[in-house]
């Protein structure tokens, strides 16, 4: 017996790209947490700044309008206010153990505050650092361990490096021509660290030898809106214009790559890690930049690719990805945060926990109990097992799924096949059965026969989809024939009149396309032969 | 030189006694083929004409099952007795008439009672008077006649009937009643259980408003089935009780009252008559179970149907493919047979129909493809592997090997069931097979239904290395837009295929690796189009090929003016060329011949070929390229439509028969029946003989796995031997009887150790020293 064939829809061609890599699959495995709202939205000011606390559990700091906010690092709610400046806010930074918080404002101030901070300390800078005669927009704290300085940069052009506890100015580094706007430490190293500025440059300092002025210094051929150190400290990111760059600090400074796939200017930059599996490289590490285009773009700095790229609704300002690569954080210019979090594994908490406390191999397993007949399970053991190498499988046998109309086919009810068809959401059925019924010379004597209200399904139909360029074949030439053929009931009835009215108008719209088209490749066609003579 | 691709269905086949073999008529000869692989095992040779009956010699005893003795028949008017177990043919009758169809009612009902002697056999055949065949104005040719066996010679004088065309005689199970049928009526006689030469019959006729098409007889009560052209079926029930009964009346009073029986019309002999009425068209197939209590019946839809007798109720085998031809069913009640038209015989394992094998031919081209002859290729030929790929009606390719004759695969083309008593709408018309067979390309085509949605589609399939199972590649649907392909070609020693339209453009396919060899897809893709002034690519010239590795092109055209022309590609001009119509052309890879088949009607003109023989339709010529006079010619039968290639004999090669000078290339020759001869184009004598085709003889020992083996594989050597080991006898213990047994039970000591020590216990023990 020969198998039963369904009726199926013509195939579509495929675009060749259409499995998920497992990189995008572990960046859309962030997802946002049923306890926040889907949108943190609060107001339409800018959310200028994000930082992770470089201690567990990452606390989250954010800066927008004149406040800095904090968000617990478990569950990111609720968040609360723990400063509040007189101008705008810029630059958050932690500490290198997390306990205080630094930002800037558009005055020129620099703010230290603690990350927590109790009832009493409420809104209170601990320090307050003044010098800068214009907007500071950069602040950060050294990375490595020095807890006593930290410098800033602002819009007159001067990198200050200073002693919080003395609120000192230790010393001003001039060089840069234009706004700082961005900077970042060294992550290795106390005494390095670099910023950018509306100048196209980008200096590196060392406090070290502050008096000769900058280490070094790069161009990046725009205004440099971000920079950051990559974990190796030998590598920096730098983003400005429509594009990122990747420099070799320590080779000279020489320009690795230019990243160029971002169609507006870039705002911001920060290091995300992918975790796969366990092994020697279950971490790697990626650049994530984001974009007043709206998308997000991961980039493999180590093949210098693109792995992924994300698109959001609104012009996007910052981003942040915490140290325990769990949350990922995008502010947009209005005041909106998109905060994605993914599942950690429970079993990797576990042997952390174990391994903390140094008896991870001491743990033996239950020993497993043998199934005796007294035991439900003992009546399904072996069920799950899987078939061994040399085992003889009997397949059972594959079910062919059909589907109303092709069981109605099967039966020669070839009306009542068209009208479920029809009945059905996927025109590709239905053209797929028209298809089926035109090769048993059927479907003419099928379309005389629908009364009226299966008519009216027709007609609608008809009026959705024969523009469509897959259907149009068959569909122009059957909508005219249905319209010879059904011309009387067409006339007597409100409904189906209804239905030629938007037909014809679909069809003139239709031409009007296919004129417009026309011209167009009427403007196209001579350009082309002039191209393909040259 | 040999043959093959004959028919399998031209005539019903028989079951050997034991139901380990079938009998199916093969053309001129019988071929015997092993149920349980379904691969041939024997061929009795010797009619000089079709076979048109085999009937196997029943086995009255169990004893006798393994007797294997067979009646055959013949269109050349020989009735040849055989052992097909040897084979072995035992016994020649000539009657010198055409033989349609042969019945042996004596070898059914059991008359060889130990006691009495052995009768006469008589078989009755169905005759064509070869006398009145050419004089046209009498219709009637047909006669039902006698014939004595055991004395091998016609009963004289005694004709059944005339009829107008020679049929096939239907036999009831108990052989006590033939019948034939004959447009609107059925003739049936009582054969008596003990026939004599001159025996007179007594006959009745029942009538129909429509054509007889089908009849079977109930195998013990008086009913008769029938059916007819528009798909009823009749069933008359206590037929012939008042004309075979001897006048005398078993329930008189209720026959007597003509009104008494319904359905049955006036004058015919029947109790009652009941139609059931399922198939939509004519019915092929009607037979009783051997119980009685089911029919069975079948027809153009390819549905065989179960109907139970007392109700009426119905069971269905769909989607067997085919129309059906013939059911048969075997001395084994769990194994029948179905003959389809498409060259298939289907083995059914029997309570729940299932199709456990089928035989397969080559398939036979469909009856109405001629409409659509337009646009449509038949045969194709696979020149290493000595394949040919037919397009079949059920939108398949059957590929067949020519060395086995026998089907290797088959591919589904297009995904669509199939309804065989549909006009055809849907068609694979043009397949290609590229030179290494590794990739086909078909061309299927949906007609449109006044005008809307008609649908070219390309397809690529690629075949596994390993399992040699094409699969698809690459689907391009309307690939010349609206326009019908008219030939596809592949490129030889490239993955390349060009395919030209109706529409007036040529595109170039190639496969995606060749363009960018790190993609991982294989598809098919458009490298480039063109097209020639715009004109479409159908000229006159229907074919054209190079002659072998000369700089010589042959072409042909059809038409009103056909012309087979040489032309010379060195010199840009005409050499030679005759008027003549060629259905194929083939040139040989290796050197600079090549045939053409021209049909003979065409050649007649020419009177080119005097010498072909009677019967012939066509002749196939053999050239050289220089030279216009052909150095070899054959005449073949049924050329309209045939097909011609020269394939290698390579297969061969492994064989210790392979001619090391000629055995390069052979021809082979398909007919328009898709029959087929494979010769040596260059032969002498000696090498034709040399070729013989490779027989596969299987042997019938190759049992079919069945039940537990068949699921799990062969059980490991089970040895019956008992373990002898003694048991070692208890250790003599101090413990009496009653000792022995306390504690708990699955301590005790098995039964045999505990026996003798329990029989020492009840005895008193004598003491050893006797004083």
């Amino acid at each position: 017996m020969a198998e039963s064939f369904p009726v199926k829809p013509k195939l579509k061609p495929t675009a060749s790209k259409n499995t998920l890599t497992p990189e995008s699959k572990y960046w859309k495995s962030f997802k946002v947490p049923k306890e926040i709202d889907a949108l943190s939205k609060s107001s339409v000011i800018p959310i200028t700044s994000l930082s992770f606390s470089p201690v567990a559990p990452h606390d989250l700091a954010a800066t927008q309008s004149t406040n800095v906010f904090r968000f617990p690092g478990k569950t990111l709610i609720p968040k609360s206010k723990i400063a509040s400046f007189p101008d705008t806010s810029a630059s958050a930074s932690f500490r290198c153990d997390g306990q205080l918080l630094a930002a800037g404002d558009l005055r020129g101030g620099v703010h230290v505050f603690e990350a927590k901070p109790t009832s009493l300390s409420k809104l209170k800078d601990l320090r307050r650092l003044k010098g800068h005669a214009a907007a500071a927009r950069l602040v950060r704290y050294p990375r490595a361990s020095d807890k006593f300085h930290l410098f800033s940069g602002g819009d007159d052009s001067v990198v200050k490096y200073w002693d919080i506890a003395e609120e000192k100015c230790l010393f001003s580094l001039f060089g840069h021509k234009d706004y700082v706007r961005c900077g970042d430490a060294s992550p290795v190293s106390d005494e390095m660290f670099v910023s950018g500025s509306y100048d196209h440059k980008i200096k590196l300092w060392d406090v070290r030898v502050s008096s000769v002025g900058s280490v070094m210094e790069l161009n990046h051929e725009k205004p440099v809106e971000s920079v950051i150190y990559l974990p190796s400290g030998g590598l920096i990111a730098t983003a400005g214009g429509n594009f990122v760059k990747i420099w070799d600090v320590i080779g000279g400074g020489r320009l690795l790559y230019s990243m160029e796939s971002h169609n507006k200017t870039v705002t911001s930059l920060c290091m995300g890690k992918v975790v796969r599996g366990n092994g020697d490289d279950a971490e790697q590490n990626r650049i994530l930049s984001v974009s007043l285009d709206g998308y997000m773009k991961v980039f493999d700095y180590s093949k210098f690719k693109i792995t992924h790229s994300m698109k959001f609704p609104e012009p996007l300002m910052s981003v942040a990805f915490s140290p325990d690569c769990s949350t990922r954080v995008i502010g947009t210019a209005k005041g909106t945060m998109y905060i994605a979090r993914r599942k950690s594994k429970v079993e990797t908490e576990k042997n952390s926990l174990g391994d903390q406390f140094g008896f991870g191999a001491v743990v033996d397993e239950p020993q497993r109990k043998v199934l005796r007949p007294s035991h439900f399970r003992y009546f399904h053991r072996g069920q799950n097992q899987k078939p061994l190498e040399g085992d003889y499988l009997i397949k059972r046998q594959k079910k062919v799924k059909l589907a109303v109309y092709d069981k109605l086919l099967n039966k020669f009810r070839h009306k009542e096949a068209l009208v479920a068809a029809l009945n059905g959401k996927n025109p590709s059925n239905v053209v797929a059965v028209m298809e089926e019924l035109v090769a048993r010379k059927k479907l003419l004597k099928c379309v005389s026969n629908l009364d009226g209200v299966e008519l009216g399904l027709l007609m609608g139909f008809l009026q959705k989809c024969s523009t469509m360029p897959r259907y149009a074949g068959l569909l122009t030439k059957l909508a005219k024939k249905v319209v010879e053929m059904r011309a009387d009931d067409i006339r007597s009835s409100v409904e189906q009149r209804n239905h030629i009215r938007n037909l014809k108008r679909d069809v003139e719209e239709e031409l009007r396309v296919q004129q417009s088209l026309l011209e167009v490749q009427g403007i196209i066609s001579p350009m082309l032969r002039i191209a393909g003579k040259r | 030189m040999f043959t093959g691709g004959k028919s399998f269905v031209s005539s019903p086949p028989a079951f050997s006694n034991d139901a380990k073999r079938l009998l199916v008529c093969t053309g001129n000869t019988v071929s015997i083929f092993s149920t349980s692989t379904g691969l041939q095992t024997g061929e009795l040779e010797g009619h000089g004409a079709k076979v048109t009956s085999v009937i196997v010699v029943p086995a009255s005893t169990p004893a006798s099952k393994v007797l294997c003795y067979c009646w055959t028949s013949s269109l050349d008017g020989n009735i040849k007795y055989w052992d097909f177990a040897a084979p072995e043919l035992m016994k020649t009758i000539d009657i010198r008439f055409p033989i349609h169809s042969m019945v042996i009612p004596s070898l059914l009902s059991q008359t060889t009672e130990s006691s009495g002697k052995i009768h006469d056999v008589f078989a009755y055949v169905s005759t064509e008077d070869v006398k009145l065949k050419a004089d046209k104005t009498i219709s009637v040719r047909g006669q039902i006649q006698k014939c004595n066996l055991t004395k091998s010679r016609l009963v004289g004088g005694l004709e059944l009937a005339k009829i107008e065309r020679p049929g096939s005689i239907i036999i009831s199970p108990s052989g006590n009643q033939i019948g034939v049928y004959e447009k609107c009526k059925l003739l049936i006689w009582e054969i008596p259980a003990k026939d004599l030469d001159q025996h007179c019959f007594k006959k009745i006729r029942l009538h129909h408003t429509k054509s007889f098409t089908a009849m079977a007889f109930h195998p013990t009560e008086r009913i008769l089935a029938a059916g007819d052209v528009t798909g009823r079926i009749l069933v008359w029930r206590g037929v012939g009780r008042k004309t075979f009964s001897n006048g005398k009346l078993i329930n008189g009073g209720l026959n007597e009252d003509e009104d008494d029986s319904p359905g049955v019309r006036s004058g015919d002999d029947a109790d009652s008559c009941t139609t059931w009425h399922w198939h939509s068209s004519q019915v092929n197939v009607l037979f009783f179970s051997s119980d009685g209590a089911y029919l069975y019946s079948g027809g153009r839809e390819g549905v065989l149907v179960v109907w139970q007798l007392d109700t009426g109720k119905k069971k269905f085998l769909p989607r067997i493919g085919s129309p059906l031809l013939y059911y048969i069913n075997s001395p084994d009640p769990t194994l029948s047979s179905i003959s389809c038209t498409d060259n298939r015989i289907q083995l059914l394992r029997m309570p729940s129909m299932e199709i456990v094998r089928s035989i397969s031919g080559i398939k036979l081209p469909s009856s109405r493809a001629e409409m659509y002859d337009a646009y449509g290729s038949g045969v194709v030929f696979n020149h290493t592997a000595g394949l040919i790929a037919v397009p079949t009606e059920n939108y398949r390719v059957q590929f067949y090997s020519l060395f086995d004759d026998r089907e290797v695969s088959e591919v589904q083309i297009c995904e669509r069931n199939h309804h065989p008593s549909d006009d055809i709408t849907v068609k694979v018309n043009l397949v290609a097979l590229s030179q290494d067979g590794s990739t086909m390309s078909t061309v299927e085509t949906r007609l449109p239904e006044e005008g809307i949605g008609g649908l070219v589609s390309l397809k690529f399939w690629a075949c596994d290395s390993q399992s040699k199972q094409f699969s698809l590649s690459t689907i391009i649907y309307e690939p010349h837009r609206e326009a019908a392909i008219s030939s596809i070609a592949f490129r030889p020693a490239s993955h390349m295929v060009v395919s030209s339209s109706h529409g007036g453009d040529f595109k170039v396919w190639v496969r995606r690796q060749e363009i960018h060899p790190k993609d991982q897809n294989t598809g098919w893709t458009c490298h480039a189009v063109g097209s020639y002034k715009k004109k479409p690519l159908t000229a006159p010239i229907t074919t054209l090929s190079f002659v072998g590795k000369s700089s010589y092109l042959v072409s042909a055209s059809r038409g009103a003016d056909p012309l087979l022309t040489m032309w010379s590609m060195s010199k840009l001009c005409t050499i030679w060329s005759y008027r003549l119509h060629a259905e194929a052309i083939a040139s040989s890879m290796l050197n600079s011949t090549f045939a053409v088949l021209a049909p003979s009607k065409l050649l007649k003109s020419t009177g080119s070929t005097a010498g072909t023989s009677q019967g012939a339709e066509g002749a196939i010529l053999l050239f050289n390229a220089e030279n216009p006079v052909p150095f070899a010619t054959w005449s073949v039968s049924k050329a309209q439509g045939g097909r011609l290639s020269f394939i290698q004999s390579s297969p061969f090669s492994d064989n210790d028969v392979a001619d090391t000078t000629t055995a390069g290339e052979l021809l082979a020759y398909v007919s328009g029946c898709h029959e087929y001869v494979v010769l040596s184009p260059h032969g002498d004598q000696d090498s034709k003989l040399s070729i013989s085709r490779r027989r596969n003889s299987s042997s019938l020992d190759e049992t079919e796995r069945f039940g537990y083996a068949s699921i799990y594989g062969e059980l490991p050597e089970f040895t019956m031997e008992i373990d002898q080991t003694p048991f070692e006898s208890m250790p003599q213990s101090e413990k009496t009887w009653k000792t022995i047994f306390s504690g708990p039970s699955h301590s005790l000591p098995p039964l045999p150790k505990l026996c003798s020590d329990f029989l020492e216990s009840l005895l008193e023990r004598r003491s050893t020293v006797v004083e």
